[in-house]
């Protein structure tokens, strides 16, 4: 159970304050999917960064769980990372000189995954996106975009977070292939129980969320 | 996989860039490592050439320049002064002097040859032209024991081949004759011959290994003063000192106490000028070093801030997904540390392979440019020898002469270069060095990207 109250995050730029996320509250339950939509510079990736504790808001809470993140030191945040978040980017962002399979258990070393359970986790996270022993073994390059994008989510995945933060993760892809994507965004988060917030300005992919909340400007409205 | 490991494999990520920082890194470390063989050399053959010198002064009358005469003869007393001085522990003196033909019935055994016979007597101002006589060096000597293992004469290696040596405050008639002096006028222990009108007993026989040193006969000082004239004169005196870090603490305590009566000549003066080009060097190959070790730290430090710019968004990701700063960092060590222990092992194995030709270049070009004071050395070193003589060098300057050059062409032909354990360990040190300076603004910069960043703008 994620609880968000009036979170809140301020730029100063040259040009003044940019409010680029303004007292959001919302709530997400265990293994449900929220679509987020917004314009471009609305706050979306802010608030991405927030919950995942990428950065610091000027106000506001994030219950995790029971857990207050935002009393969490630097190290805490770090775990917390590593263990209780999965990120799925636009743009992949796998490590280019790993194979696919060590993209995984990079996840599963910073999360202190045990040991002689990496192998086993790693390949049954590529079992669950679809990629085959081939496939695992190449470097992201010799991958297509959907293939990496699935690396990436078996990546997301690997550790057993609690949330999965996926900022426009079909921004990349051709419409067919993103529905691919999403579609195991939704499995995953069923079967794992795992809350999934995921960005995007399609309103197709959406449609194919549990629930949608708008952004706008900064402040987050529900979409009923 | 852990950081370190992914560390190592990053630093083949590109592998064009790393055999260029790896090539870089092991020309300077080479060159550091020649440069630290190089002084090895230079500063075991420094004080090998300090170990051997004398721990003697040689003082002589001012402006009494071998041959050429010269000066007004030092006093005994102003010479046994010199044993006031701290660090002194003896004061050998001479008195050199000419026998002519009509002073003894002695017969030299040098021939004065076409250039003698140019030059006879044409120097000193003493002698007499002749072109069949001339004239016999006589040493009056306090310390004959000294002059027989090399003191008076110059620096010769002179032993007692027969008979005994005369008490140094002797003023008997007495003598001990150069082998080559005693062949030629059939000269044995107790033969006799005259000098300045008076029998002088043979008492000893020596031999200094080179015709001219034994060409000369060696009295006790006092005997030489009385019967040459010359009370109390001295022409030349060679003081001993304890120790040679005190020699030229005496030397500079000698020339305060005798003035601008003598000149003072420590052999050490002569030798630290021949050291100068090897210290010239020494200080060449320590800038060169230090600037080798800094200038790989440099390259290996730009090196890795470009690689940490160019994977700024892999660190960001790295950091997203639950990395440490600290594993991140590390990473980044590991990769930084393989190419200095590449290019430091690359660079080691050629250190060797050139350090042997860059310090024989290093020390040739710079012995070309010392000639200069060979001119000082043999003068200074020819002090004891007496006027008037003929082409016959003083002993005293061909000794100081074959130090000279014999003794610089041998500097730099012993100048072999070793790998010690210390070089080795210097190498691991420099290397450890370069990749902590190297890492270290690599280090910063990885610790404040903020992970945030992988979320902007794509
Ligand atoms: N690090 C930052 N510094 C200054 N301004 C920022 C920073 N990050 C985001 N912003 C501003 O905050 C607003 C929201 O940005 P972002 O969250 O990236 O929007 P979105 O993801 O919806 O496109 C924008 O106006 C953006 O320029
Ligand atoms: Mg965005």
């Amino acid at each position: 159970m994620l609880n968000v109250e009036k979170l809140s995050k301020t730029f100063k730029t040259e040009g003044g304050e940019v409010h680029a996320v303004r007292d959001v509250t919302f709530h997400a339950a265990d293994g449900e999917v929220v679509a987020i939509i917004g314009a471009s510079g609305s706050g979306k990736s802010t608030l991405l960064s927030l919950l995942g504790l990428l950065d610091a808001p000027d106000a506001g809470s994030i219950e995790m769980n029971g857990t207050q993140l935002a009393n969490l030191d630097s190290g805490g945040r770090t775990k917390y990372r590593a263990r209780e978040v999965g990120f799925v980017f636009q743009a992949f962002n796998l490590i280019p000189n790993l194979s696919a399979k060590e993209n995984i258990k990079l996840a599963l070393e910073f999360s202190n995954w045990p040991k002689n359970d990496r192998d086993a986790r790693a390949d049954a996270m590529l079992a669950m996106v679809g990629l085959d022993a081939n496939k695992a073994s190449r470097r992201p390059n010799k991958l297509s975009g959907g293939e990496q994008q699935r690396v990436a989510i078996a990546r997301a995945f690997a550790a057993q977070p609690q949330l999965i933060l996926a900022d426009e993760p079909t921004g990349s892809l051709d419409k067919a292939t993103g529905q691919k994507i999403v579609q195991l965004l939704r499995e995953a988060a069923n079967t794992q129980k795992t809350t999934v917030l995921v960005v995007t300005h399609d309103e197709k992919i959406a449609n194919q969320a549990d629930r949608r909340l708008e952004i706008e400007d900064g402040a987050l409205t529900e979409i009923a | 996989m852990n950081a370190l490991r992914r560390g190592v494999r990053n630093a083949f990520r590109n592998a064009m860039r790393s055999v260029g920082v790896v090539v870089i890194l092991a020309v300077a470390i080479a060159l550091s490592i020649s440069m630290l063989i190089a002084r090895d050399a230079v500063n075991a053959k420094i004080s090998s050439v300090r170990s051997s010198t004398g721990n003697t002064i040689s003082v002589s009358p001012a402006g009494f320049f071998g041959g050429q005469g010269g000066g007004t003869a030092l006093t005994t007393a102003q010479i046994t002064g010199l044993l006031s001085i701290p660090n002194v522990t003896a004061v050998q003196a001479q008195l050199s002097e000419r026998l002519t033909s009509t002073q003894t019935n002695l017969t030299s055994p040098t021939t004065a040859g076409s250039l003698g016979a140019r030059f006879g007597g044409g120097f000193g101002g003493g002698g007499t032209p002749t072109t069949s006589a001339l004239s016999i060096r006589v040493i009056g000597t306090n310390s004959p024991g000294n002059s027989l293992v090399g003191g008076a004469n110059g620096g010769g290696t002179e032993k007692l081949t027969s008979g005994v040596a005369f008490s140094p405050t002797s003023t008997a008639d007495v003598a001990i004759v150069g082998t080559t002096l005693a062949t030629k006028n059939n000269l044995k222990v107790g033969s006799t011959f005259t000098a300045w009108g008076k029998t002088i007993t043979v008492v000893g026989l020596y031999d200094a290994g080179s015709t001219f040193a034994d060409s000369d006969a060696l009295m006790p000082l006092a005997t030489v003063q009385t019967l040459a004239a010359a009370t109390n004169q001295v022409t030349g005196a060679t003081v001993v000192v304890n120790n040679l870090n005190n020699v030229s603490g005496a030397a500079t305590a000698i020339t305060k106490k005798l003035g601008t009566a003598a000149d003072v000549t420590s052999t050490q003066a002569t030798v630290e000028s021949q050291l100068a080009p090897l210290n010239t060097v020494k200080t060449i190959s320590t800038y060169t070093l230090f600037g080798a070790v800094i200038g790989a730290a440099l390259i290996l430090l730009l090196s890795m801030l470009m690689i940490v710019r160019e994977r700024r968004r892999e660190i960001g990701v790295l950091k997203a997904l639950g990395a440490t700063n600290r594993s991140v960092v590390s990473q980044f060590i590991a990769e930084s540390t393989t190419f200095t222990v590449l290019g430091a092992a690359v660079g080691f194995i050629g250190g060797i392979l050139v350090s042997s030709p860059i310090t024989s270049a290093l020390v040739s070009a710079e012995s070309g440019s010392s000639s200069s004071p060979g001119g000082f050395v043999r003068g200074a070193g020819g002090g004891f020898g007496g006027g008037g003589s003929g082409f016959t060098p003083p002993s005293g300057a061909v000794t100081a002469g074959r130090f000279r050059f014999g003794g610089l062409s041998n500097t730099f032909s012993q100048l072999h270069t070793s790998v010690s354990w210390s070089t080795l360990i210097f190498a691991l040190v420099a290397a450890i060095v370069i990749a902590a300076l190297g890492s270290s603004v690599a280090s910063a910069t990885i610790t404040r990207i903020r992970p945030a960043e992988v979320l902007r703008s794509e």
